[in-house]
């Protein structure tokens, strides 16, 4: 596989010949209408994008020439330089030297641009100290143009999408095939089998790379939007960015921006305090936001620190109770993770006040549904005084996911590995009724159990855990976590651990809140994918 | 060589019949238009969908499409005729935006009648167990009758698509 920078630059060469394709059409343009004001601002911009990409990537005698070219328009453009023939040739010149850099970038011989090509467009640039130097001779050896197309093709992320569709549900038949060939037990099939694995795993990892960019692309939008809420603000905010070259699928990125924006805002106006504010505290006058991204295996983990002022716990648990989550004795009970835990729902708000740029009703529960839906997971730790830290846990790809595989009665579950925590058997007799519900008691967290086969056979109204229903000595239990909280769900039996695509239930069946979709397992068989998220909200909320 | 005017009247009438999958639910026949159905196959392994009402009967895989599976018998309420074979058949029904299966228990069959002897519902069949809504009319041919539904009413019925667990 190539280096990274190997791509950046393959990049920039082609992005670099469209703007001197553009740069050709447009001056061949002018020369018929110099007084054209767009096609001279149009130039002027091509120029000064291609210095500045130049340089960005290190190649600075294209940046170089772009930047006397650069000059040379501005000046025709006001008027400083005019139109003439001379003057003419000597840019025609050089934007095909220009052409010829690009088109030789790491070539095997490096290209000198002309010495008397730079005099001249020198020359022209200085045009109102000296105005008697003669222009020289061009040598024109940049006339034996040949035609080339770009290296780079744009292409629509629907297509890619459409793509990645297809690959899923080749990768569904693959599996169907792989196993019913170890049921034939033929040689030649298996063998068959054995390749038709290997190619679709590469054409799945090949698409799912088509669809990777930097989150850096992101990232970068940052420094100025911090600026500007900042100047909204009136707060001096240091921004530091770290992890721009990771890589993740082009739609995750999109889904979460505005949750990542939102985050941005809300630390800036809520948690970093005013300069004065922040003396009096021993802290720099300036807040410090840090934003970095890293992988993880198959997650990226996006993560937004604040040096604030951190969120109070104590006002959360009032407000818990202020809002009738909860009643004041059951919030005493709470953690100090599952505290925080209640920023996230529905209607839960500390904003105060109402600011320019945040604190406008759009809350957490926004960012944690954008995360949900691409089966991302997002924590917050935040101590009071020092500050807060949001950390997004995020898939690299849409397409294929882990999933633990259990049986309850005579269906097949999945369970994302993204939410799942632990599995165990814990003996039945360590199981509680407290309520109408199933609790036990795991490294010192009481944590509710739900009995799978009750649930799925009772209305969600009714459903009541009792031990009675419960077969055996011990019980298998898969954890799951959702907003630092923890289900159990004991199953009948688990199964095993594998990557499935997922496909989205169609209608009408596809506003039934517990499923997060459905797969197709290699023996055919139909997979229900449980929707964690929703099951543990419900849990929640009754408790 | 017939009069021209009669045969005339011959081709109108060949263009004014109408194509039925005829079958049965309980001790009536029943049909569908057959530009409404996508295939007729024997019913596949159905994965059962708790929190589903239990007309649903879960969802199959139906070449490579997961389709959500109902039992149009339990649907409307009507008591199932005793039978004995071993394979039920599922009628594949393509609405304009999914796909939905719907059991019948004995093989439909393909059945052409002139548009002339298909009668736009009757009030009574208010009483009906059917809400009249469904039935596009009463077909009859040779000493049968059929009802006729209307299964785009059916596939977009508010009860169905307001499933909720």
């Amino acid at each position: 596989m190539k280096s990274r920078e190997q791509e950046y630059k393959e990049i920039f060469v082609a992005e670099a010949l469209e703007y001197y394709d553009a740069l050709s059409r447009h001056i061949s343009e002018l020369e018929k209408t110099p007084e054209d004001e767009q096609i001279l601002a149009e130039i002027f911009r091509l120029l000064h994008n291609l210095k500045a990409n130049a340089k960005a990537i290190g190649y600075l005698v294209i940046a170089d020439v772009s930047h006397k070219l650069e000059t040379a328009f501005g000046m025709i453009r006001n008027k400083e330089l005019s139109f003439s023939d001379e003057v003419v040739t000597v840019l025609f010149d050089g934007i095909d030297m220009l052409g010829e850099l690009i088109s030789n970038v790491d070539g095997a011989k490096e290209i000198e641009p002309s010495p008397a090509l730079l005099r001249n467009l020198d020359i022209i640039i200085n045009t109102q100290t000296d105005n008697n130097t003669e222009l020289n001779k061009v040598q024109k050896y940049y006339t034996s143009k040949n035609l080339s197309l770009s290296d780079l093709i744009y292409i629509q992320i629907k297509k890619l999408d459409h793509l990645l569709n297809l690959v899923g549900e080749l990768i569904i038949d693959r599996d169907r095939i792989v196993s019913i060939s170890k049921e034939l037990d033929n040689d030649d099939l298996k063998n068959v089998s054995a390749h038709l694995y290997r190619i679709t795993e590469e054409l799945q990892y090949s698409v799912m790379d088509a669809r990777l960019v930097n989150v850096g692309s992101l990232f970068n939008k940052f420094p100025r939007i911090v600026r500007d809420i900042a100047v909204a603000e009136k707060k001096e905010i240091n921004l530091e960015i770290s992890g721009q070259d990771i890589q993740i699928d082009r739609n995750i990125l999109q889904i979460i921006t505005d949750s990542l924006l939102h985050l941005m805002r809300n630390a800036i106006s809520h948690g970093i305090e005013k300069a004065d504010v922040r003396k009096k505290n021993k802290k720099t006058p300036q807040g410090n936001i840090e934003l970095s991204a890293q992988n993880d295996r198959d997650t990226v983990i996006l993560r937004l620190k604040d040096d604030g002022k951190g969120i109070d716990q104590q006002e959360v648990r009032k407000a818990i109770v202020q809002k009738g989550f909860l009643n004041a004795d059951a919030v005493s009970d709470l953690r100090d993770t599952e505290v925080l835990s209640f920023l996230f729902e529905p209607g839960f708000s500390l904003a105060k006040e109402v600011t320019e740029v945040s604190g406008r009703g759009v809350g957490l529960d926004v960012v944690k549904n954008a995360i949900d839906s691409i089966g991302g997971r997002i924590k917050v730790d935040s101590k009071k005084g020092v500050g807060t830290t949001f950390t997004l846990y995020l898939p690299t790809s849409i397409a294929v996911k882990g999933a633990l595989l259990c049986q309850v009665e005579e269906n097949f579950y999945a369970i994302p590995l993204m939410h799942t925590d632990s599995v165990l058997s814990l003996p039945t007799e360590k199981l509680h009724e407290v309520g109408n519900l199933l609790v036990t008691d795991i490294k010192g967290e009481t944590i509710t159990v739900v009995h799978m086969r009750e649930l799925f056979n009772n209305d969600l109204d009714t459903y009541n855990g009792t031990k009675t229903a419960l077969e055996g000595d011990v019980q298998n239990i898969i954890i799951v976590t959702y907003n630092n909280r923890k289900l159990g769900l004991i199953v009948d039996k688990l199964l095993r651990q594998q990557d499935i695509v997922i496909k989205s239930l169609s209608r009408p069946v596809n506003t039934i809140d517990i499923y997060a979709g459905v797969t197709l397992l290699g023996s055919g068989k139909v997979c229900l994918v449980l929707d964690v998220a929703a099951i543990t909200r419900y849990f929640i909320a009754r408790r | 060589m017939e009069p021209q005017n009669a045969r005339e009247k011959r081709d109108a009438a060949v263009e004014a019949r109408v194509h039925l999958i005829v079958f049965r639910l309980g001790e009536e026949e029943y049909g569908v238009r057959i530009d409404q159905v996508k295939e007729v196959t024997i019913t596949p392994e159905i994965t059962r969908m708790p929190k589903t009402p239990s007309f649903i009967k879960g969802v199959s895989n139906i070449r490579g499409d997961i389709i959500a599976i109902m039992d149009l018998e339990e649907r409307f309420n009507i008591t199932s005729a005793a039978r004995d074979s071993r394979h039920t058949y599922t009628l594949v029904m393509e609405a304009k935006d999914y796909t939905m299966g719907f059991i019948v228990k004995e093989v439909p069959q393909s059945l052409s009648l002139p548009l002339s002897s298909l009668d736009k519902a009757p009030s009574f069949v208010q009483d009906f167990n059917i809400s009249e809504n469904f039935i596009e009319g009463i077909g009859k041919y040779e000493n049968r009758l059929i009802i006729v539904l209307d299964i785009f009413k059916i596939l977009t019925s508010d009860e169905i698509m307001e499933l909720k667990s």
